[in-house]
């Protein structure tokens, strides 16, 4: 791990910066211009319905963290999934050894 | 283009989950290849990803998307490092924050960590002008993903017309939203190439 921290002290500066302005992108910005995807709209077309929110196992669906305002639930989640990605690449390289 | 649960139906589930499981396995074999520098950039560049693809790109009043990144791990690790750095991100993406479905992460790493991974690869490779390839591949990875996506939801429709709406609608979309892929990607690879050449060569 200490490797990947010394060898990539930029691009690992650079997601937490990437993190600290997401909710202007992910959330507001996304708010007022109502974000919808490609796949929204096909599946809009075709009448297809997401299981989503009925069947759920997390507590930061949509990166969001319970009592949390969104900006900040997403500054959160944004830090939780990239340490989680972080770790499971970091375990599949050393698996990998 | 993260498919939730209820979009697909069991036989598409089931098809995608078996290609991307037969190719995961190869990917993670075909990792041995890959140089102790390269090897120490797939966790950087999955959280790289991860988060990247939290920002939303803000098109006023129309359809938008964000980075999926699939041709730039791809022109950085080759495509099976980038097929093992997409895999990561979709993975924590749908088991802890529900973004993409569990009956449908096979669909999406397909989509995501196949096809348009391989896509950039492939263009990234065989186009020999570097900086405008890397455009091609960002822009191709995901107009392609997009139309393989339709098929998925088209073929998983209970509607005989199903493909027809789905793979123009989701080609169309992301031919166009694809050009932002293409700039930032050509954008990342110029700045990288520049600071730090061992980074992209080959």
């Amino acid at each position: 791990m200490r490797e990947i921290v010394v060898k990539h002290r930029k691009a690992l500066v650079l997601i937490l910066v990437l993190i600290a302005i997401s909710p202007i992108f992910g959330v507001i910005l996304a708010g007022i211009v109502g974000y919808h995807e490609p796949l929204d709209i096909a599946a809009e077309m075709l009448g297809l319905n997401e299981t989503t929110e009925e069947i759920n196992w997390t507590p930061f669906l949509d990166y969001s963290v319970p009592g949390l305002p969104p900006e900040l639930g997403y500054i959160a989640s944004g830090l939780l999934g990239a340490f989680v990605v972080l770790l499971l690449g970091y375990l599949v390289i050393k698996l990998m050894k | 283009m993260h498919i939730p649960d209820g979009y697909l139906d069991i036989y598409t589930c089931l098809v995608t989950y078996i290609i991307a499981v037969v190719i995961g396995t190869l990917s993670f074999r075909n990792l041995k290849g890959l140089s102790e520098e390269k090897k120490v950039l797939i966790p950087v560049l999955a959280a790289a990803i991860f988060v990247a693809q939290m920002l939303n790109w803000p098109i006023p009043g129309g359809t938008s998307l964000h980075l999926v990144g699939g041709a730039l791990a791809a022109m950085l690790l080759g495509p099976w490092g980038g097929n093992v750095v997409l895999m990561l991100v979709l993975l924590v993406q749908a088991l802890v924050f529900h973004d993409g479905g569990i009956t449908t992460l096979g669909a999406n790493i397909l989509n995501m960590g196949i096809v348009a991974v391989f896509t950039g690869w492939l263009v990234y490779k065989y186009v020999r002008n570097k900086k405008l390839a890397s455009f091609l591949a960002g822009w191709l990875s995901i107009t392609l993903a997009g139309i393989v996506c339709g098929i998925e939801l088209g073929l998983s429709s209970q509607f005989l017309y199903g493909l027809s709406i789905t793979v123009p609608v989701m080609g169309g979309w992301h031919a166009v939203l694809g050009v932002i892929e293409g700039v930032i990607t050509m954008g990342v690879y110029t700045y990288l190439s520049a600071r730090y050449p061992s980074l992209v060569s080959g």
